[in-house]
């Protein structure tokens, strides 16, 4: 106890709720085992101001991860929703085999880069392939944190971590990747430009289709020193951004938002929300593939870490509908329905006979 | 020279891709339908097309399913085993033979030879499908020689070919051909002969993989997620062939989802996602899949995930020779993925167990939430046996302790994920979405609220109680099949496609005045009854097709020490389908060994 006399007591202000009544504290988890000053709760913050803004029920989200310390965060926030902790790298395939029984929960997928880039390119590949319904956040920090502090496969050449010598292998970047693979969102953002990600979170959270957010998250104990070019300083020192991003939910159109006085790009979501992209110096469109692969190369050509929507597309097919299934999601659907009667059966062995 | 009558095997060497397999079925169903008991073998390279193949058809008033011992009539139309396959045949074999072959003849004086020329007879009828043609030509020749009944052989093509009329005609007009080539080119001087048979019960043919397939589907799968690799290929396609008729609404919307994985890997993964979700989720592969799919297993079986995976056995280890049969994946299933585990396993021995296997498998996972495998094999997967229908499911769905409603789960004076409320070591689970007990399912360690921990307590009682938990199953999967013999002396433990060779196996036995008794596993862990079984017999022998004795290894663990030395292993694999007399001669040298 402190010796100090107590503080006069503040008068009492209203919790502040979202549009289903519900407040902040609905939307957090249990505290954070990470270094002090990670990233990855930085980003984690951002999950529960996002869900919560954007009015998603708690229970209806299902957080999913791999291994590793970005893996370990579904503990942290979201605390009313179920999650699964899988193995290395192969978080995808539970989350699409989950999808394939459940098509009506939000699935938000966290990760880092050695589960992405290195054991589990090839599920994060293939759930972009199908486009499946999910957020896919990674948080990339060039190293494998929970083992000390090895390179992973998006170290940038000439980033030098803590200790040992300068990465000389070429990264992975894992936007350009999806770009090329035709993921129907491609984001990258900075764990410390909090608008910046909240904003493309909650259109994530709109899309219906796979949505890939890159999100550079220093590792504050092996790789965040000068030399490092995923510190907190030298992101912040050459961060591109490609336009000042703001989301407009559906619920609330009107609200939040000015209207701004320069050029701006209004890309409407799948469930009629917004975000409004303004545009700082030079117009991206992210329609454009091309131009997001030029920005992605020419900032990694100069030391650079390119920010924004890169790509968006909201005409493919999700797998929901390549899948061919009943409107209900099948966990609803009835045992009787799912055991053909006995009359099916006598009739299948009644032809096998004839 | 006496006439034998439905009882001897006709080997067919063809080359792969040359669509002797429709032929071949053909011939086997025809038999099949004229009430002679008779199975087949298909003996097929891992390859398109042009490397070699046999089939291998065996008719036996006995019933016996296993290949025979010798061939009696060799249809030979590929050269590339020309020689190897004439050198085979014991004095007094029949062969029948593409005369058409460009430098090979047949010149083995104490053999029956019946030349051929199937090449220029197919041309004849359709010169672009001379290939194909030709098969279903010696299959005409041998229904002439053999006495197969015409109208059972064109409902037998109808079948096979199933209301494509140009292709019915085609083959209808080569059965033909043969058949005027025999009569007037050939004259009769070998003994063997068909003759039809009254059946005692309607029986069609199956083969494993569908069976299990069709057991899926009224087990409620709701995903299915699957890699291609043989031999287990056809059970996810027999899966996918009956969703539009059996799991489809009047829109055309599926109540199953079905994704072609990556690799198996992710097949598994999406079974667990399933499983977690709530849902009936599989997956079918062999032993490489299986081996790939580890990591998941050991998660399924910590988290307590439901689950089903099938594993249709091919020889391994590594890619071994993918289109044989063994029984090899018997420890690796039982004991799958690092650390402690131990797993349930499903053995069906018939195509009706592979029915009612395949829908007991989810009840089971569900029951028991963990992960429950099928183990079959390419023998009775790919293979067609006989089968008298399928039986309906006589219990509902058991979908185990899910709460899904409010009330319920707010009568639990304390909820905890892991927590053995019952003291059968079966925890109750909530589901994600319904907001109850939202957890974070992990693969670390967790104590019984589900949450993270390392405590040494929380770690032992874990282990402990997943233990019980499967322990507890044991006599509730299906027993054991036994066929007691009073004398109590020999009792035989086996498992599986074995089932199909056991009675031959038996009766060389019995021959030779050794009356056997016979344990048939279908489950692991053991029943109950099995170690009964062990201590009702002076000797126990456990008879397996692989090298090492998996089951026995399994079976000596788990027996209590005093039974341990009563128990001894025959073990025999080469790849091929159990031929009974290897087995029978080896548990001979086994018995004399034990009395020693």
């Amino acid at each position: 106890m402190s010796d100090r006399p107590a503080r006069p007591a503040r008068p009492a202000r209203a919790v502040k709720l979202n549009v289903l009544n519900e407040p902040k504290d609905s939307y957090t988890g249990g505290p954070s085992s990470l270094c002090p000053g990670c990233g990855h709760d930085q980003i984690s913050n951002v999950i529960i101001t996002a869900a919560w803004e954007n009015g998603i029920e708690p229970h209806r989200i299902a957080k999913m991860s791999g291994i590793g310390c970005s893996s370990k965060t579904p503990a942290y926030y979201l605390g009313q929703s179920h999650g699964f902790n899988t193995v290395h790298g192969r978080m995808p395939s539970v989350t699409t085999g989950a999808y394939a029984i459940n098509k009506d929960l939000l699935y938000l997928g966290v990760s880092g880069d050695g589960d992405s880039a290195s054991i589990g390119i090839g599920q994060l590949i293939h759930a972009i392939r199908r486009n499946m319904d999910m957020v896919y956040i990674v948080e990339n920090n060039g190293v494998y944190g929970l083992t000390k502090g090895q390179y992973s496969a998006t170290a940038d050449v000439g980033s030098k971590k803590k200790k040992g010598p300068a990465n000389e292998t070429q990264p992975i970047d894992l936007c350009a990747m999806a770009i090329n693979l035709g993921c129907t969102f491609v984001a990258r953002s900075f764990s410390g430009s909090k608008k910046q990600l909240t904003s493309l979170l909650k259109a994530a959270m709109s899309h219906k289709g796979f949505a890939l957010i890159d999100v550079i998250s220093p590792c504050v104990t092996f790789n965040n020193n000068d030399e490092s070019m995923r510190s907190y300083g030298y992101v912040k020192e050459n961060e591109v951004t490609l336009h000042m991003a703001d989301y407009i939910p559906h619920f609330n159109p009107m609200q939040e938002v000015e209207v701004p006085e320069g050029h701006f790009r209004d890309i409407t979501l799948h469930d009629g929300s917004t975000i409004r992209l303004e545009t700082i110096s030079d117009e991206h469109d992210p329609s454009d593939a091309m131009a997001a692969l030029m920005a992605l190369h020419g900032a990694e050509t100069g030391g650079k870490h390119v920010t924004g929507l890169l790509y968006f597309d909201a005409t493919k097919p999700s797998l929901a509908e390549d899948l061919c299934l009943v409107d209900e999601a099948l966990l609803d659907v009835p045992d009787d329905i799912l055991r053909p009667d006995k009359a099916s059966l006598d009739a299948l062995n009644a032809e096998f006979l004839s | 020279m006496d006439r034998i009558i439905n009882d001897f095997t006709i080997n067919i060497a063809t080359a792969n891709g040359t669509g002797s397999q429709s032929a071949n079925l053909i011939l086997l169903q025809s038999l099949f339908d004229m009430g002679v008991p008779v199975s087949g073998k298909n003996l097929f390279p891992s390859n398109i097309s042009g490397l070699p193949t046999w089939y291998i058809v065996r008719l036996s008033e006995q019933g016996y399913q296993a290949p025979g011992d010798r061939t009696h009539i060799q249809i030979l139309v590929n050269p590339a085993t020309w020689e190897e396959d004439i050198e085979a045949l014991e004095p007094g074999s029949v062969v029948i033979w593409n005369s058409d072959t460009k430098k090979k003849t047949v010149e083995r004086e104490d053999i029956i030879s019946y030349p051929v020329p199937m090449t220029s007879m197919a041309r004849k009828i359709n010169p672009k499908l001379a290939k194909l043609v030709t098969n279903i030509i010696y299959v005409g020749i041998l229904a002439e020689l053999l006495g197969i009944d015409q109208a059972c052989l064109e409902s037998a093509v109808a079948k096979q070919f199933k209301g494509k009329a140009t292709a019915i005609e085609l083959n209808v007009t080569a059965l033909g051909l043969g058949r005027d080539y025999c009569k007037e080119n050939l004259t009769k001087s070998d003994p063997y002969a068909v003759e039809s048979r009254e059946v005692e019960k309607p029986q069609f043919f199956f083969e494993g993989n569908e069976a299990a397939a069709l057991g899926s589907i009224y087990g409620g799968v709701q995903m299915l997620a699957w890699y291609p690799i043989t031999p287990s290929s056809s059970l996810c396609e027999g899966i996918i062939n009956y969703i539009p008729r059996l799991r489809t609404d009047d829109e055309g919307n599926a109540t199953v989802a079905v994704i072609q994985a990556e690799d198996e890997l992710a097949a598994a993964g999406m079974v667990l996602g399933a499983g977690w979700a709530g849902g009936r989720g599989m997956t079918a592969t062999s032993g490489p899949g299986i081996s790939l799919m580890q990591e998941f297993i050991g998660l399924a079986y910590f988290a307590e995930i439901a689950s089903v995976f099938w594993d249709v056995v091919r020889v391994g280890p590594s890619t071994g020779l993918p289109t044989r049969t063994q029984q090899s994946d018997i420890s690796m299933l039982y004991e799958g993925s690092h650390g402690d585990t131990q797993h349930i396993v499903l053995i069906p021995g018939t195509v009706e167990e592979c029915f009612e296997y395949g829908w007991r498998a989810f009840d089971y996972a569900e029951r028991f939430q963990t992960p429950v495998f099928g183990l079959s094999d390419l023998d009775l997967g790919m293979n067609r046996w006989a089968c008298s229908g399928f039986t309906y499911p006589d219990v509902p769905m058991d979908r185990g302790k899910v709460v899904r409603e409010q009330e319920v789960f707010e009568a639990f004076e304390t909820f905890g994920r892991y927590l053995d409320v019952d003291g059968d070591g079966i925890p109750y689970r909530t589901l994600p979405g319904s907001g109850m007990d939202p957890i974070l399912y992990r693969g670390t360690g967790h104590n019984p609220m589900g949450v993270y921990s390392e405590k040494p307590e929380d770690y032992y009682n874990l282990m402990q109680r997943l233990r019980t938990k499967i322990d507890n199953a044991r006599d509730h999967l299906p027993a054991p099949i036994i066929r007691e013999e009073k004398e109590g002396e020999v009792g035989i433990v086996f498992l599986g496609s074995m089932e199909n060779s056991i009675q031959e196996i038996d009766d060389l036995l019995e021959a030779t005045g050794i009356k056997v008794s016979q344990c048939r596993v279908r489950a692991l862990p053991f029943h109950s009854e099995v170690e009964a079984f062990v201590r009702r017999h002076e000797v126990t022998i456990v008879l397996e097709i692989n090298r090492d004795g998996q089951l026995y290894g399994i079976l000596r663990r788990e027996l209590p020490n005093d039974l341990v030395t009563k128990v001894h292993s025959v073990a025999y694999s080469d790849g091929m389908p159990p031929r009974a007399r290897i087995y029978a001669e080896r548990i001979l040298a086994t018995l004399e060994e034990v009395k020693q």
